[in-house]
């Protein structure tokens, strides 16, 4: 079967070449990108080589659109043998490389006040950035979380949508009928949330294996479904309801098992994906005053799912060959998430973004790691220069409640109508097991070489 | 012209040289004793005549003294017959070193009365700007909200109006430059002189802004009787900043079109040249291709 899709897709990009300025627009990417580790000692990633191939049908009410991403993947350390090239979605440590996924593929009918899409989507939804919190019908892939921009995290689900519109009014209904996993790195990967202790035994005989995530049967019961109420005006403003599974990822600690193996140490942390159904209700909007476009989003969750301080997992202090059942470490309660961004325009071409978002888990307990508060403050500055020919990002974010942090800073040069190249330096710094302290030895700086057509 | 002399004794004389007593002919000529009827005071009747006379040559070159207001006015008027149409044209933006960059786009506007217009405007290539779009409501002349969408975001974003002079997406026009006509009653206007631009007569307006805007005027030329503009420079406080021609002016439908625009940062040196390749006016699109649902599928 999935060799026919491939076949299907060889087939398809031959015909769009074909027949492209008839009736198809198609256009790609080439992304050439490169990582200096500035920690020795912290994984290795390998060049990467991304590729992205878009197609789309002329203007007509009957559409059909194509995402294709595919290449090799140099963050992925271990490929998994008996992972299919074809990314389906149906794995939580889906790393392959080479690969190729349909980030979107769907065909779509619209009218003046009708659109109804079916196939493999993305979805926008809240107005915040980078965590926005009633973007709730795309997992995320948290392989190179953090690094990578929000779109390019979404997984696109199959799904069937409808948006009805009218005036300034309109709705949007989505059903997700087949349950879509986050994915998440190995362990032994550069952006596993473990890095920093597998690093310690880089040098060791040392194999971390992951146990696959028990997923949910693929069946109607475990579908998702989302309704968006939207208004344009002076004020935009949107209500939105969710009820699925949440994409956030949370983990369930089972056993720890430290074996020798074939002259090799592995080690299986028991620590393994898991996935609740849980509910939502939010708002969000936007405005301009003056010189400053505001947005806000809140969300109301029902039945989340939170991971307990690492520390009470049951981890002994001097691990040894041997089976060790860990404690349950997964807490339900409800949160509430809030938000509020805005863009400045300090100058022309210069452009100052902030946001506050903050989240309130209500029913907290002592054990969680996570405070009743968790807040982040996110800031970038974004300055153009020779006509946007150099773009500068200076980008930083801030959890005060455990003082961590995060800075990025970018710089991207436009050559031609179809090159660019940019250089990224990213540096993380906080506790252990804070949301950047986790990956304070990933500071590293990137090259990238884009092409595009 | 008619000049009227006054004798050493204050008396006008007109052009016949004689002073007027009613009902008495000139002493002077047998021969007008014959034309100047009994009771005609030659001089008093001739000066209305001659009065006339130039009223009804005066007026028409008083009334083409135009006042700034009123030039703007015309072409308001010329601009919102324009409002119905689409527009296809490539952007070419040429930097100082000679190195270019080139786009094309799509823009389609709407008279949205009673409200004042709508604009969508789509980016066809190169492939990182391909589907950027920009919207525009006006809901008045001055009153307007602003929309861009990225679509590597999938996000809409406002843009507060305090930014519509800015770069529009890196060119050397700006966002007012397509958001559709602006409020007149915004600006103050006053006529400097008249010149030719192109062989054509122009009258050369300075505009100012009442409210702070980043140029601190303008000084546009416009057509003569096609009330278009044809040259217009940007000034802050006294210097030159923008220089912006409109050439290759065809009628299309009736209605004046330049074919070829061009903005130059006189500072940075920086040029952009918009070619229109093809454009239909009066056209008829739906509200719903100015929506937001609309700027997110491109257009379409």
């Amino acid at each position: 079967m999935k060799k026919l899709w491939l076949a299907a897709v060889v087939l398809f990009c031959w015909a769009s070449g074909s027949y492209a300025e008839d009736f198809l627009n198609v256009s790609g990417k080439l992304h050439l990108r490169g990582v200096v580790p500035l920690h020795s000692e912290s994984v290795m990633e390998y060049p990467s080589l991304l590729g992205q191939l878009k197609v789309d049908t002329k203007p007509s009410p009957l559409r059909f659109h194509m995402w294709l991403e595919g290449g090799w993947d140099g963050s992925v350390t271990l490929p998994v043998e008996d992972h299919s090239t074809l990314k389906f979605g149906d794995r939580v440590y889906q790393s392959t490389t080479p690969f190729l996924e349909f980030k979107e593929l769907y065909g779509s009918y619209s009218t003046d006040w009708l659109e109804v899409r079916a196939g493999i989507q993305r979805f926008a939804w809240g107005r915040l950035d980078e965590y926005p919190v009633n973007d709730l019908l795309n997992p995320w892939d948290y392989s190179q979380f953090l690094r990578k921009p929000l779109e390019d995290r979404k997984i696109g689900v199959p799904s069937l949508s409808t948006r009805l519109s009218h005036d300034t009014w309109s709705l949007d209904a989505v059903w997700v009928p087949v349950f879509i996993p986050y994915r998440l790195p190995l362990s032994t990967e550069r952006w596993s949330p473990l890095n920093q202790m597998v690093s310690r035994f880089n040098n060791l005989p040392v194999n971390f294996l992951t146990s696959d995530a028990d997923i949910p049967s693929r069946n109607l019961a475990s579908g998702a479904g989302g309704l968006r109420l939207s208004k344009t005006g002076v004020v935009d403003w949107s209500v939105n309801l969710f009820h699925g599974y949440d994409p956030r990822p949370v983990l369930k600690a089972t056993r720890l098992i430290i074996a020798p193996v074939a002259g090799q140490v592995a080690v299986e942390p028991g620590a393994v994906a898991d996935f609740h159904k849980m509910s939502s209700f939010g708002l969000d909007a936007a405005f301009v005053k003056g010189p400053w476009s505001l947005r806000a989003e809140a969300a109301y969750a029902v039945g989340r799912y939170f991971n307990t301080n690492l520390e009470r997992w049951g981890y002994p202090a001097v691990p040894a060959f041997g089976v060790y059942p860990l404690a349950p470490n997964e807490h339900k309660s409800d949160s509430l998430d809030y938000g509020i961004g805005t863009d400045y325009r300090v100058f022309e071409d210069c452009l100052l973004t902030m946001q506050a978002q903050q989240t309130v888990i209500l029913d907290r307990p002592d054990s969680l790691y996570q405070q009743k508060f968790e807040t982040i403050f996110w800031a970038n500055l974004r300055n153009g220069f020779l006509n946007q020919r150099i773009i500068t990002n200076l980008n930083a974010a801030y959890n005060p409640e455990h003082g961590g942090v995060m800075a990025r800073g970018n710089v991207s040069y436009v050559l031609s109508d179809y090159w660019k190249v940019g250089v990224t330096a990213v540096g993380f710094w906080g506790p252990e097991q804070s949301l950047f302290g986790r990956y304070k030895t990933n500071d590293q700086v990137e090259v990238d070489l884009v092409f595009s057509w | 012209m008619f000049l009227i002399h006054y004798t050493q004794n204050n008396i006008p004389s007109g052009l016949f040289g004689r002073a007027c007593r009613p009902g008495r002919n000139s002493s002077r000529g047998k021969s007008r004793k014959k034309f100047i009827p009994e009771g005609f005071c030659p001089m008093t009747d001739k000066r209305i005549l001659l009065l006339l006379l130039a009223a009804f040559l005066l007026v028409p070159a008083l009334a083409d003294a135009m006042s700034g207001r009123e030039i703007f006015e015309k072409m308001h008027e010329v601009r919102l017959r324009m409002l119905n149409q689409k527009t296809e044209a490539t952007m070419v933006l040429y930097d100082r070193g000679g190195g270019k960059r080139i786009r094309t786009l799509t823009q389609y506007s709407k008279n949205a009365a009673p409200e004042a217009y709508k604009v969508l405007l789509i980016f066809n290539s190169p492939a990182d700007l391909k589907n950027v779009g920009f919207l525009a409501h006006a809901r008045t002349f001055s009153d307007r909200s602003l929309w861009a969408y990225f679509p590597e975001f999938k996000r809409i974003r406002r843009i507060p109006t305090s930014a519509q002079d800015d770069s529009f997406f890196g060119s050397d026009f700006s966002y007012d430059d397509f958001s559709g006509p602006p409020n007149l009653d915004d600006y103050a206007f006053k006529v400097l002189r008249e010149e030719t631009v192109d062989d054509r007569p122009c009258y050369v307006v300075e505009v100012s802004p009442k409210i702070p805007r980043k140029y601190s005027k303008y000084i546009t030329w416009v057509v003569k009787n096609l009330w278009i503009t044809a040259k217009v420079e940007f000034y802050r406080e006294k210097e030159l900043y923008r220089l912006g021609a409109f050439r290759d002016i065809r009628l299309v439908d009736g209605l004046p079109t330049p074919f070829t625009l061009e903005m130059q940062n006189v500072k940075s040196g920086h040029r952009t040249v918009v070619t229109v390749n093809k454009v239909s006016y009066r056209t008829s699109f739906p509200d719903e291709l100015f929506t937001q649902r609309a700027l997110e599928r491109g257009g379409r």
